[in-house]
């Protein structure tokens, strides 16, 4: 056996990396590559289509449609050169870029591990954390369908501890970066002695060897067969479900026969049909703390969007900002569109000039949604780009515009799953301003209903 | 699929007898993305460059657009502004885009300029040369004033007569452009003009 550098072993394992990225020197991948630990995959590759048109395929994020595909005349190659837009903002990965892959032994990760959480599973809790267990040894992929605040996260820490103390590499996948940021503290303080990375577009790679890896899912497009079982939380997210080279992505990163569990309080019905194929589902239709779940009110708010555009706050929706700020009560208001919202703005900060708007690009996101957690802002308006994975003790929550197509069903729940997380406040408001009723809306009080009756699902 | 360049939303376009014709080119970035970008139409007129214009200006979305187009190298975003650039370099003149250095533009795999010209269907000819690889947003202003020629005529280029439009992506301070002009004024040029997409 060929001697190897393990700290490249430890970064490259699993991983595809651009080959001109790497923080190695080039002389020491060239030596790795000689003795065999390395392999160079090209980066975008052609093949014949139907109609004598090439196809082309991107060996990182593995997309291949012709339209996000680009191909110019190359200088470095000094040839027709095609490139992937998908992956694009990764990296530029084209016909002449290359990307390399540890083919080495592989590390041995420590097997000696502390889980520090000391809180109690409710006995719902336990049982799914018991069947997920059992799946992941029997290598199925398991659904872990739970309502919002149910405390999913406490759920997997259990069949987490067991594949770490295996010497197992684990991966939690979630489709939005927000939704990482809040579980990163708390796998940190759960498991002390483990190390942990998180990976999101605009976070620091570190080039430390890492056994639990925390990771959007667009990050996976990077790793390829690296873990032994992942954990997709949110796994009903945009833009996981409408996205197929991200699901693609999950594939990839999971070694061979690796399960792939998926967790969240709104499956898709063509989730729960899958999973049902092959796999085993756990349901808890109950809170931690066991208060029912905060049912939608609707309140009519006729031609908002004329009114919001003439210059003036509906009155209705005037007098509940008005009151939640009179009581002190952080909340969270949201809009079906970006360019209403940052209409709307300047009409709420009259009544606070504290409140601010957030959306998926706003730059200063996360610290507003901190600002939030620290009373430094009463209150915010977002997108849906908040309606899942953050929590607040007792906010109080607004859509406006309920009757909007991007609020269907499993958005609404997951909104209204905001409200009541935490045990001293277990309820709050949940006012849907509508224009009109939907059977979306409908449909999801009819669901909230149900999981408070604690029924089952339907067959 | 038709998809949005910048944002890659999907497009709808209905099919119309304009566009089928070619009067109408299908825009390749959505209403929503060209919304974000601020047209400048600035003309300014010298002695050395005897014109300016610049289409575009610097803002938010134009600095995203330039960092995705040069740093991130996505060519296909040549396309982006191809009919504004096509109409102010409807008129006379031999199209000069300002040169890359050779290592430079190796490692971008691509002359950012040339492409936005090829993607506009303009024609156009190298007549110079960049001698080092210096980058002007790195320097400051009295470096800038103080440099020595940055460009040289291409071998077997001597003599050069008539009028000369110069293209750029940027136009900052103007040293870049104002040392083209010089070397072309000095070869002959009766008059050089200069045309670029964004005014910073």
């Amino acid at each position: 056996m060929e001697p190897f550098d393990p700290s490249i072993q430890d970064f490259l394992a699993g991983r595809l990396w651009l080959r001109a990225h790497t923080p190695f020197s080039p002389k020491m991948i060239d030596a790795h590559i000689e003795a065999g630990h390395i392999k160079i995959v090209p980066g975008v590759v052609a093949s014949k289509g139907k109609v004598s048109r090439k196809r082309y395929f991107c060996n990182r994020c593995e997309n291949d449609q012709p339209y996000r595909f680009t191909t110019f005349e190359c200088v470095k190659c000094e040839g027709a050169c095609t490139y992937c837009r998908n992956c694009l903002k990764m990296g530029r990965v084209s016909s002449c870029s290359e990307l390399i892959t540890w083919t080495g032994p592989a590390p041995n990760y420590p097997t000696a591990h502390t889980m520090a959480w000391e809180g109690m599973l409710t006995p719902l809790q336990q049982r799914a954390s018991d069947e997920l267990t059992k799946s992941t040894e029997a290598g199925r992929p398991h659904l872990v369908h739970a309502v919002c605040g149910a405390g999913k996260t406490e759920i997997l820490f259990e069949p987490i501890h067991r594949l770490l103390l295996l010497g197992k590499r684990v991966c939690i996948a979630a489709p939005r970066v927000d939704v990482i940021l809040e579980l990163e503290p708390r796998l940190r303080a759960a498991f002390p002695d483990t190390m942990i990375e998180a990976l999101y577009g605009g976070a620091e790679t570190a080039y430390k060897p890492s056994q639990l890896v925390l990771a959007t899912t667009h990050q996976l497009y990077r790793f390829r067969q690296a873990f032994d079982t992942i954990f997709v939380d949110e796994a009903d997210a945009f833009p996981y479900t409408a996205d197929e080279t991200l699901r693609k992505a999950v594939q990839k990163a999971a070694k061979k026969n690796a399960p792939i569990h998926a967790v969240t309080a709104t499956p898709s019905d063509a989730l729960i049909a899958l999973t049902k194929r092959n796999g085993a589902i756990s349901t808890i239709n109950r809170r931690y703390h066991g208060y029912p779940l905060p049912v939608p009110r609707y309140a009519s708010l006729w031609r908002y969007e004329k009114q919001l555009q003439k210059g003036k706050l509906p009155q209705k929706l005037e007098a509940w900002t008005k009151e939640r700020l009179q009581q002190k009560q952080p909340f969270l208001i949201f809009f079906h569109h970006i360019a209403l919202m940052n209409t709307a703005l300047p009409y709420f900060q009259q009544l606070d000039n504290r409140i601010q708007a957030v959306h998926a690009a706003h730059p200063d996101r996360k610290q507003f949604v901190q600002a939030l957690r620290k009373e430094e802002v009463p209150g915010l308006l977002t997108t849906t780009i908040l309606e899942r994975g953050i929590t607040i003790p007792n906010v109080q929550v607004a859509v406006i515009g309920a009757e909007q197509r991007i609020f269907n069903k499993g958005a609404l729940i997951q909104i209204g799953g905001r409200v009541g997380r935490s045990s001293q406040f277990p309820t709050g408001d949940f006012v849907l301003f509508h224009h009109g009723i939907t059977y979306a809306m409908d449909e999801a009080k009819r669901e909230i209903h149900r999981l408070n009756k604690g029924g089952v699902r339907d067959e | 699929m038709n998809e949005c360049l910048l944002c890659a939303q999907p497009m709808r376009s209905s099919p119309s007898w304009r566009a089928l014709l070619g009067i109408d080119e299908n825009s390749k970035i959505c209403l929503d993305c060209s919304k974000m970008f601020e047209r400048a139409d600035i003309v300014e007129e010298g002695a050395s460059l005897n014109r300016i214009t610049s289409v575009f200006t610097y803002n938010e979305a134009m600095r995203e657009f330039l960092h995705q187009y040069k740093f991130l190298q996505d060519v296909a975003l040549a396309d982006v502004f191809s009919k504004e650039l096509r109409s102010y370099l409807r008129k006379e003149g031999t199209i000069v885009p300002i040169p890359m250095h050779l290592e430079k533009k190796r490692e971008r795999t691509f002359a950012h300029v040339d492409e936005l010209l090829k993607s506009a269907g303009i024609s156009y000819s190298h007549l110079l040369e960049k001698t080092g690889t210096e980058v002007m947003g790195e320097k400051t202003k009295e470096q800038r004033l103080s440099m020595a020629p940055l460009f040289r005529l291409k071998e077997n280029i001597e003599k050069i007569d008539g009028i000369y439009i110069l293209v750029d992506d940027i136009y900052t301070t103007g040293t870049t452009l104002r040392h083209a002009a010089a070397l072309l004024k000095e070869a002959g040029a009766t008059r050089v003009e200069a045309v670029t997409l964004i005014r910073a």
